[in-house]
């Protein structure tokens, strides 16, 4: 052979994948690209830094210091603003963030779509229907989010009914999603206007999506959730490295491609209903995340970690301008996820077509 | 090694085998051979369980391969498609690291082996140096040499390839052909391709399958079964078989249908020539280059054509006595 072997310790040969380091916990060996883990570490430095920021600021201002006091348990007059009035929403803000980042990597890798997002495949209009049906009908405000959450796994019963004849193959789910998204859209939009405008306009904030008035109860839940998925979510980061692979190709490495599009899928509809039916439609959160994490890592596909980060940062971003900049007007997060959000994908898509040509 | 039992298999309504038997040689380099759509893709797939059949069975070193766990086939039997989607930003060395898939769990993620096995199958596939590369960045040839790189990193006994050749210019062809041919008389690896190209085939095959409408027509040797009357019989074309002037493989030379009129040298010159024609092979697989526009068109569009069109053209334009036209001795190489 042409090549010299080296010596037979793991990392050198680890080192042959470019930009990959192995990383070793006992039985348990993970291949880590090397570039992923200084973007989180970035990002994890970044998203603390906001989270003082959005403990900080606000009516009345607490000094970053004495935020830090305050969360050291030290005692301080600030307890109650920082820890009962603020702290709730933001940790909820970074915990629905990770949450949409997700969910909107699992269900871009399974439509090869940079696109996709729970809102395009109808998890977000599942959900926006049965809380909408839920505040015009004058439920109890806790059986809001639940309900939601019914309508949002209901959509995805439906998109994978309608995908599941294909293989759940990527064209099919996302045409699935895109028709389960309208029909549902429609129904919305029927009760909407059949209520009573007051109920009409609250169910219009919950589908812009916002965290004001949320906090631990919210966070419990997606937290939750994602805790409860983290076995799924290991497989699935590892998993999510071959979904490039054309099903041939997949099939002839002894992958069961089809088996893992559902259990991808399967994992970002279960994030993505939970998510919103707690905070509302905050979703483009979870179509920029993926791609701009994807971007900074210089991967071929979203680093699940990374955009799990991201995302928590970019919602913790949106809440504190939401809250902030128009002070005392506040205004829902997910309308500052597209502001900020917006540009910067498209800042980035043109850097990139100017790079490759 | 592999062999199949009334194989019944197809897409959709369409049947495309239906009942095949055939049993592949262990360590040998097996060729399919046959028109358009005469099922030796679906063959290939249903072989390698891309496709699962109506009925019969796939035996797998005596086993049915639907009764062992798909890790574990892609163990034993490697199998490139025939046009693998190219995952874009992926590097080829990361690609060829996925070949390593069936030895890999999400906690064991890479393995001293799975480093030593990279390395040698992009060492014997000549993409050591394109380790870095991003896979779509690269020409067709590297292209090829990567996706079996990658075949060859799942350290198989077996290997099939659904028409390794198509899309690359005939030197990359060659150099494509020569890599299967190493791995297996160097390597020892079966190796089973569906191939175009009749003289390439003969060439190269140890065991030579011709296929027309989902049955086998003919299998064995290439020397001992390729002639004109299967020829003819295969793909409805009537043509002359000579030894290739390089290797004395069979070489199939389609009869006078059209085109540019042959040369007017009279026949004994054209009989005495293959030793000077073996100087410039370009000379001799011109005439064979006639039938390969007419077989891509084919491939394009009607898989009748060619089949129809042949025999019809040649009493048009043949001449009895024109040698080229058919009658020129072919049987018995």
């Amino acid at each position: 052979m042409t090549t010299t072997r080296r010596p037979d310790s793991p990392a050198a040969d680890a080192a042959r994948l470019p930009g990959r380091s192995l990383l070793r916990i006992g039985p348990v060996s993970l291949l880590i690209r090397r570039r992923a883990v200084l973007v989180a570490a970035v990002l994890t430095v970044l998203l603390l830094l906001a989270v003082v920021l959005s403990l900080s600021l606000g009516t009345p201002y607490v000094a970053p210091a004495d935020v830090l006091r305050a969360l050291s348990g030290a005692g301080t007059p600030y307890d109650l603003v920082v820890f009962d009035l603020r702290l709730p929403r933001v940790v909820l803000a970074a915990v629905a963030g990770a949450a949409f980042g997700v969910a909107g990597t699992l269900i871009q890798s399974v439509a090869r779509n940079p696109l996709a997002s729970p809102d395009v495949i109808g998890i977000t209009q599942g959900a926006g229907l049965a809380a909408t049906v839920a505040l015009t009908t004058g439920m109890a405000a806790a059986l809001v989010a639940p309900t939601a959450l019914v309508g949002g796994l209901l959509a995805a019963v439906l998109l994978f009914a309608l995908g599941a004849r294909h293989g759940l193959a990527a064209q099919r789910f996302v045409l699935a999603g895109v028709a389960v998204a309208f029909g549902f859209r429609a129904l919305t939009e029927v009760v909407m206007l059949t209520a009573d405008p007051i109920d009409g306009l609250r169910a219009q904030i919950w589908l812009i999506g916002t965290l004001a008035g949320k906090g631990w109860t919210e966070a419990a839940w997606i937290a939750g959730t994602l805790l409860v998925l983290l076995p799924v979510l290991a497989w699935a980061g590892w998993a999510l490295n071959s979904t490039a692979l054309d099903d041939d190709t997949a099939r002839g490495v002894g992958l069961r491609p089809v088996a893992r599009r559902i259990g991808l899928a399967g994992t970002g509809v279960l994030v993505a209903a939970m998510v919103t039916a707690q905070v509302g439609a905050v979703d483009f959160v979870a179509l920029v995340a993926p791609q701009v994490a994807r971007r900074l890592v210089r991967a071929e596909r979203p680093p699940l970690v990374c955009a799990a980060l991201l995302g928590a940062l970019l919602l913790v971003l949106a809440d504190l301008a939401g809250r902030r900049l128009f002070a005392p007007t506040q205004l829902p997060a997910g309308v500052l996820t597209a502001a900020i959000g917006g540009p910067y994908l498209i800042f980035l898509l043109l850097r990139g077509r100017r790079r490759s040509s | 090694m592999l062999s199949t039992r009334d194989l019944v298999a197809g897409y959709d309504e369409r049947t495309v085998l239906d009942g095949l038997d055939l049993d592949l040689p262990t360590d040998a380099f097996t060729v399919i051979v046959g028109p358009n759509a005469c099922g030796k893709s679906t063959l290939l797939r249903t072989m390698a369980r891309l496709l699962t059949p109506r009925r019969g069975t796939v035996l797998l070193d005596g086993t049915a391969i639907r009764d062992l766990p798909t890790r574990e086939v892609a163990r034993r039997l490697g199998v490139l498609p025939q046009s693998p989607l190219v995952p874009e930003g992926v590097t080829v060395a990361d690609l060829v690291g996925r070949g390593r898939q069936p030895y890999q769990r999400w906690w064991r993620q890479w393995s001293a082996e799975d480093g030593a096995a990279v390395d040698q199958a992009m060492a014997l596939a000549d993409v050591t140096d394109l380790a870095d590369r991003p896979v779509d960045s690269l020409s067709g040839g590297q292209r090829q040499r990567v996706w079996i790189a990658m075949t060859l990193a799942q350290d198989t006994d077996a290997l099939l390839l659904d028409e390794p050749t198509t899309f690359l210019d005939l030197a990359h062809q060659v150099e494509v052909l020569d890599l299967l041919h190493r791995l297996r008389s160097e390597r020892g690896r079966t190796v089973v391709a569906v191939l175009h190209d009749l003289n390439q085939a003969a060439r190269y095959a140890d065991h030579l399958v011709a296929m027309r409408a989902g049955a086998v027509v003919a299998a064995g040797p290439p020397r001992e079964i390729l002639t004109a009357d299967l020829v003819r019989d295969v793909f409805g074309l009537a043509c002359v078989v000579v030894p290739c002037p390089v290797t004395g493989a069979p070489l199939v030379v389609p009869a006078y249908t059209g085109g540019n009129a042959p040369a007017p040298a009279p026949a004994p010159a054209a009989a005495a020539a293959p030793a000077a024609a073996a100087a410039s092979g370009g000379a001799v697989a011109s005439p064979g280059g006639d039938g390969g526009p007419g077989d891509a068109s084919a491939a394009a569009g009607e898989p009748t054509s060619s089949t129809a069109s042949v025999p019809d053209a040649r009493p048009a334009t043949g001449d009895a006595a024109n040698p080229l036209a058919g009658s020129y001795p072919s049987k018995g190489l």
